[in-house]
């Protein structure tokens, strides 16, 4: 086992979660076994079946433990329904491990209503916390704070789907201290997301929220964006409801896929384009690189005690193996602790 | 003294944290001072326990060329390591005589060196194995075990040698040395360490003799399993690792754990093992501040490990050696 010179931190992965569980998962657990010394993984699920599994590829026993779970809860599980008949299932025993201190964060690639429940049913809430958010990254065209850091922060994306302005400015808040430690860019440009980057224009909660955001001199407001400012980079975090971070989201998604795809046509339909394409082709591998979904690890759920990184449903073990590599460094990072002063700063100075 | 038990090691890999899978670091390790060469964890420890003040004979094989003697022999004495014989690769005669294939391959250097280190010993005296998963060490072992236990025949012997590409000089002297050894059921464990990570399923085909393992606190827990070791060496074989090497109590318990998952180690004995190092821990364990406390904290953490659903237990069946120098092959040219 080679030394590291980080402190050892240990995430507990919910091995039966996402399309290709438990085989994918069991194979970015494994990498990362190797890869990353400091990280230790406790992966939770059917334990006969995942020790097969490890038996079968290179991987590193010293950094990987397993806990056995009886259940699972699918992909198209009724999340609430789901979690009720089965209190054996993985992501339910992973969040309890987590809560008892076993592991620092959780990681899962399961179904996210199942995996935020479990989260909010066994994790405490930060205080000044009413609801949780998603945060997502994603690529921009401008860059940030010390690392050159290519990636925005756009949450919520899925977590709540009704906010008040009071959370939407709980929103910014964990935004800014999580970009703060985990892109170490010291001062974030927050913004909300709105259809006009007027301070009265947007439904009447994202005006309150731009009210009180304003009026806040921890954070770095930037005021509204509009949607065609999310891939440009304006903001480093950008705040809005679950509901209309999560169709964002889901549209930059397709709008990538389309792109590859209407690539992949051009390159069949002629020969000029043919010749084009291949010419850009160290360009288009680097844009390839830039939007790749896998290598971004997941998105945090922002607003617990503890830490859970959700990786896309689709997540195979590449995917896995950098999602556990964020909440490593989102732990060691201290972003809890950001976010608690912080909410903290801002209670007070509200009561006051 | 009387030898009561023969333990066969490699070095490089297995006892040298040694790197030479390119040209650069093949010369790095070739000129390195012996002060500069790394043990790999714990290895240095359980040698010294194994030796067992004279009654564990030691015996270092190696695919290292001769002329290195020195500086390994003067790496094992800085290390407290003792032993009684060491053998290494004739590389420079293989050189000069144009035996070039023998310079890389390992079985008609190895299986005639350890049935020719058999020759002397009481018929009866049991052996354990060490090697690594970077060459054949798994298959040469596990060749040399069936040979002197008379369960491979001469001929079955002789397609395996020259399926090797062994030189027929090296195979005659096997068949020799192997004819003229007594029948002897010896070697009860093989030990090869995953240097490379490979895939422990790899060594299923070598049955329940060989065990794949991630660090030598395995090979003592297993070793005090078969009754080889005390507890009080297990011990200090786990405080090496935490005090020399920072390794974390989760990670040695984690090892344990994956025994036992591959149904290699008993939790029962894992309990025992940990109720009588916080019973009877030595007091000479540990010099380093707190040593003490974290053997403590190993041990409660061991006595407690849960019942696991533990795999299929390995046979030991014969193994066919054809169909493993096959498999075998991909590893071997890494």
């Amino acid at each position: 086992m080679a030394t590291s010179p980080h402190p050892t931190v240990t995430i507990a992965v919910d091995a039966m979660g996402g399309d290709h569980a438990p085989d994918e998962i069991v194979r970015g657990v494994a990498a990362l076994s190797i890869e990353a010394p400091h990280i230790q993984t406790l992966l939770v699920g059917d334990e006969p079946r995942l020790s097969e599994l490890l038996t079968k590829i290179r991987h590193d026993a010293e950094r990987i433990s397993i806990f056995h779970a009886s259940e699972l809860i699918g992909m198209e599980d009724k999340p609430g329904e789901a979690l009720e008949q089965r209190p054996d299932a993985s992501i339910t025993v992973a969040a309890k491990l987590v809560a008892s201190g076993a592991a620092q964060a959780l990681v899962s690639a399961g179904n996210t209503g199942a995996s935020v429940m479990a989260c909010s049913r066994n994790w405490k809430r930060i205080a000044g916390v009413r609801r949780a958010a998603l945060a997502a990254v994603y690529p921009t065209e401008l860059r940030r704070g010390e690392k050159d850091d290519p990636f925005s922060l756009i949450l919520d994306v899925g977590a709540t789907l009704d906010v008040t302005a009071e959370d939407l400015v709980a929103f910014a808040l964990m935004g800014s201290a999580y970009a703060s430690r985990v892109s170490k860019n010291e001062r974030p440009r927050v913004a909300l997301l709105s259809n006009g980057s007027e301070a009265g224009k947007g439904p009447p909660e994202i005006v309150e929220a731009h009210r009180l955001l304003a009026s806040s001199p921890d954070l770095n407001f930037v005021g509204n964006v509009e949607g065609v400012d999310i891939p440009r980079g304006t903001a480093d975090v950008v705040v809005c409801s679950g509901f209309v971070g999560n169709v964002v989201l889901k549209m930059l998604e397709g709008v990538a896929d389309t792109i590859v795809r209407l690539a992949g046509y051009a390159y069949k339909e002629r020969l000029v384009w043919r010749a084009g394409l291949m010419m850009l082709s160290g360009g288009i591998s680097r844009l390839k690189e830039v939007t790749d979904w896998e290598q971004y690890g997941g998105a945090p759920l922002l607003g617990f005690d503890r830490l859970f990184i959700k990786a896309h449903g689709r997540s195979k073990a590449r995917a896995i193996t950098n999602a556990c590599k964020v909440a490593a460094k989102a732990v060691g990072s201290d972003v809890h602790g950001e976010i608690e002063r912080a909410m903290k700063a801002f209670e007070a100075r509200r009561a006051a | 003294m009387a030898h009561t038990h023969v333990y066969r090691w490699d070095l490089d890999k297995t006892y040298l944290k040694t790197d030479f899978d390119s040209l650069r670091s093949l010369i790095k390790t070739a000129f390195e001072k012996p002060e500069d060469k790394l043990a790999v964890p714990g290895a240095s420890a359980l040698l010294r326990e194994l030796r067992g003040g004279g009654t564990g004979r030691i015996c270092f094989i190696s695919g290292s060329p001769r002329q290195m003697r020195k500086v390994l022999t003067r790496k094992l004495h800085l290390d407290g390591v003792e032993f009684d014989e060491f053998i290494l690769k004739p590389n420079l005669r293989n050189m000069l005589t144009g035996r070039f294939r023998a310079m890389r391959e390992q079985v008609g250097y190895k299986l005639p060196a350890l049935l020719a280190g058999r020759a002397g010993l009481p018929a009866e005296t049991p052996e354990t194995c060490f090697g690594d998963d970077a060459e054949s060490d798994g298959f040469i072992y596990s060749l040399y075990a069936d040979v002197i236990a008379r369960r491979i025949d001469r001929p079955s012997l002789e397609k395996v040698l020259v399926a090797a590409g062994t030189y027929p000089a090296d195979a005659l002297r096997a068949l020799a040395l192997a004819q003229a050894l007594p029948e002897a059921d010896a070697v009860r464990r093989i030990f090869i360490r995953l240097d490379r990570h490979s895939p422990t399923a790899r060594f299923d085909r070598y049955g329940a003799r060989l065990v794949p393992i991630f660090n030598y606190l395995q090979v003592a827990a297993v070793l005090y399993q078969d009754g080889l070791l005390p507890p009080a060496a297990v011990g200090r074989v786990a405080l090496e690792m935490i005090d020399r090497f920072a390794y974390s109590i989760d990670a040695l318990k984690n090892s344990l754990e994956d025994l036992i998952r591959r149904n290699r180690l008993r939790t029962s004995v894992t309990a025992q093992l940990g109720r009588e190092l916080l019973a009877d821990a030595p007091p000479a364990m540990g010099q380093l501040p707190g040593s003490r406390e974290r053997l403590e904290a190993f041990a409660q953490k061991i006595a407690a490990l849960p019942e696991t659903r533990r795999g299929t237990a390995l046979k030991q069946e014969p193994i066919d050696y054809l169909a493993a120098l096959e498999a075998d092959l991909p590893y071997r040219r890494k």
